[in-house]
């Protein structure tokens, strides 16, 4: 193990401490938390419980008398420096830094559904960064407000149509941002890549041991396309069940279930997985390595990914979190992102010719309709999100 | 006075315990929520359901017991022989070997437990040692030895061993030497004053230090989080996953009150056994 790998486990070290910590609180806190809530709903007359309208006549303070100090909740290596200390900050929010002066403070959480659940059960912050499929769970929550796109110089550079995935109720609830796909990451050295990509590849058998899931329901969204059900994000009784068994009847090929995209790829990288779910920056960092890899385009179909900024109802940082959204909207941020993960952008005034070869073919980047079907199956909300959760809990402790 | 005096850890008792396990309570019959989805009615279906016995968690939870049994019965055994020589055959630097064998207390628990996945993975310091000589094919790596079961034991059985020690220590240093003479001066060989002398008077000890693994190890989930892969998922994990992923709070607090009131049965029981002097020295 060379000095650089080191510093990438004490890296993650760091990550997972934070993460337990957060899940920590998350349990112990929370309980408080939705009982000062509740109190506070119970007290406060019945009134409001929905999102303050952008546009409701409110007189604002001006940014100079904001508090500052935005609070960012977000995903790990988004700004708080946990993969690239520096660029992170120069290109995610540099531009923030330059135009307000204040530093903003990264919470992070786990997944969508930790990120969720613990506003849910009463944390606030200023600006949350869900992916699509989770939108209308936070709006239904009453969490967050719609922004005033009109306050973000950089809105019109955005992808129309992509834009249109953020409004909820005909109001922009969310600007997406950042975009990816999910698809089966193969080593091609030891998994016959001869064969048409298919989402099989993560239930295969001649793979036995050497296979790695992610540990959040979008295993029903992959297992469920394998097995050619209609919606996979509004399934029917029975493929629920169906899917359910058979996640269970393949579990045990499964060596583990990823929670950190990097300790995914660290095992991809020492050969301890052959095959597993990936999100594009394992790819960008099997590229960097030169590894013999496939990034499959599944016969099935890849899914893709948008997330996007929300706007706390309740934020004392309103014109800061505008800015905050102005500086990850920009192109020096889409350029990061693009580089640095393998990640996608919305940004459309990129230029192609700065990104390498190799992130275009990934990402498919010269293809315009690359995040539209057939091409990719976006993920999408989940009315019964709760039963898909029951039934993947109940995988887990098979 | 005495009264005054206990008021602070008796206030921090009711703040820090009683009310959240109060409110977990009020959680698993639903009497309070936190969902849009939340139905914010009174009922014990949950309970029910879970105590049926017909959902996936009653195994889970016996899965739990057995590798927390195991774990806990194999770090007595391995540490007794340590808190009987540190007590009996040491004569100098006593508490300096003792303080020796909490170091690994002073760092962090993540790091141990990340340390132990370089030790075993398939390029890991054991499987490298098997291929170097030649009792394995670098091609087929023992795999169980990471992301399993066993793992997760392993690591549990390595982080307890030098707590349990401790009260196996007091114990046995507590012990009236004269009784250890006297059994010598009536003709016991060593082996037999061990069998009936040392060891009835150190179980106790023994335990105690049974019920402080077996008590947090049984709920454990960071463990298994990090090394137990697919199958070494716990009982802990299920209702870690409950909360922090939303999946259902109501289920979980059925899920977290049950292992409480089962530990807390446990512990009266062990209570009967464990007389504080003889562990506190």
């Amino acid at each position: 193990m060379n000095e650089n790998e080191l510093d990438r486990l004490f890296a993650q070290n760091t990550d997972r401490r934070g993460f337990i910590k957060l899940a920590g609180m998350t349990t112990f806190g929370a309980a408080l938390l939705a009982a000062c809530k509740k109190a506070a709903e119970d007290g406060g007359g019945g009134g409001g419980g929905g999102a303050t309208s952008a546009t409701g006549g409110i007189v604002r303070p001006p940014i100079a008398e904001e508090p500052g100090g935005l609070q960012v909740f977000d995903w790990s290596g988004y700004g708080n420096g946990d993969y690239y200390p520096k660029e992170e900050k120069d290109f995610l929010w540099g531009q923030y830094l330059k135009n307000t002066g204040d530093t903003p403070e990264f919470i992070l959480y786990e997944n969508d559904d930790a990120g969720y659940t613990k506003v849910a059960a009463g944390a606030t912050y200023d600006v949350v960064h869900p992916c699509g499929y989770k939108y209308k769970d936070w709006v239904d929550l009453g969490a967050v407000q719609p922004w005033d796109t009109s306050l973000i110089p950089n809105f019109p550079n955005l992808n129309t149509k992509l834009m249109e995935s953020g409004v909820i109720d005909g109001q922009q609830y969310f600007i997406p941002l950042d975009w990816g796909f999910i698809a089966p990451l193969v080593n091609a050295d030891h998994v016959d890549t001869s064969e048409e990509d298919t989402m099989g590849v993560l239930f295969d058998e001649r793979y036995a041991g050497k296979i790695a899931w992610v540990d959040t329901l979008n295993m029903f969204h992959v297992a469920g396309l394998f097995l050619g059900v209609s919606d996979p994000y509004d399934m029917t009784d029975d493929e629920l069940i169906e899917v359910r068994d058979f996640l269970i009847s393949k579990k045990p090929l499964v060596r583990f279930l990823w929670n950190q995209s990097y300790d995914f790829w660290l095992a991809f990288k020492k050969e301890e997985v052959w095959a597993g779910y990936a999100w594009p920056d394992t790819v960008g960092y099997a590229d960097s390595k030169g590894m013999n890899y496939k990034y499959m385009k599944p016969k099935e179909g890849r899914i893709s990914w948008v997330c996007g900024m929300g706007l706390f109802a309740d934020t004392d940082n309103y014109f800061h979190a505008h800015e905050y959204v102005d500086s990850w909207a920009s192109t020096v941020a889409a350029e990061f992102l693009l580089a640095y993960y393998y990640y996608g952008h919305t940004n459309t005034q990129v230029d192609l010719s700065v990104v390498s070869p190799g992130i275009i073919e990934a990402l498919g980047l010269d293809d315009p309709t690359v995040l539209e079907p057939p091409n990719a199956i976006p993920e999408s909300y989940m009315p019964r999100r709760d039963l898909y959760a029951q039934y993947w809990a109940e995988v887990l402790a098979s | 006075m005495t009264a005054g005096l206990l008021s602070a850890p008796l206030l921090w008792l009711l703040l820090f315990f009683i009310v959240p396990v109060g409110f977990i309570a009020a959680y698993s019959v639903g009497a309070i929520g936190i969902f849009p989805t939340d139905a914010g009615v009174v009922s014990f279906d949950d309970w029910a359901r879970f105590l049926r016995g017909d959902t996936i968690y009653t195994g889970l939870f016996w899965k739990s017991v057995r590798m927390s049994l195991t774990v806990s019965v194999a770090v007595v055994l391995l540490a007794y022989p340590i808190g009987y020589f540190l007590a009996l055959c040491v004569r100098k630097r006593k508490y300096v070997l003792l303080l020796m064998i909490i170091a690994p207390f002073l760092t962090s628990y993540l790091l141990r437990v990340l340390a132990w996945k370089v030790i075993l993975g398939d390029a890991g310091v054991v499987n490298s040692l098997l291929f170097s000589l030649n009792l394995r094919n670098p091609d087929d790596p023992i795999q169980w030895l990471l992301y399993s079961q066993f793992t997760v034991m392993l690591v549990l059985a390595y982080v307890w061993i030098p707590f349990v020690a401790l009260p196996i220590f007091a114990s046995l240093d507590n012990l009236d030497r004269s009784m250890l003479e006297a059994a010598g001066d009536l003709g016991a060989s060593r082996l037999k004053t061990f069998w009936r002398v040392t060891l009835p008077l150190s179980l106790p000890g023994v335990v105690a230090a049974f019920v402080f693994v077996f008590v947090p190890t049984i709920g454990e989930f960071v463990t298994p989080l990090l090394v137990g892969g697919t199958s070494g998922y716990m009982y802990g994990n299920a209702i870690q996953d409950s909360f922090t992923r939303g999946i259902d709070w109501q289920f979980g607090s059925v899920l977290a009150m049950f292992l409480l009131l089962v530990v807390a049965g446990l512990m009266m029981l062990f209570g009967r056994f464990v007389q504080v002097r003889s562990v506190a020295g």
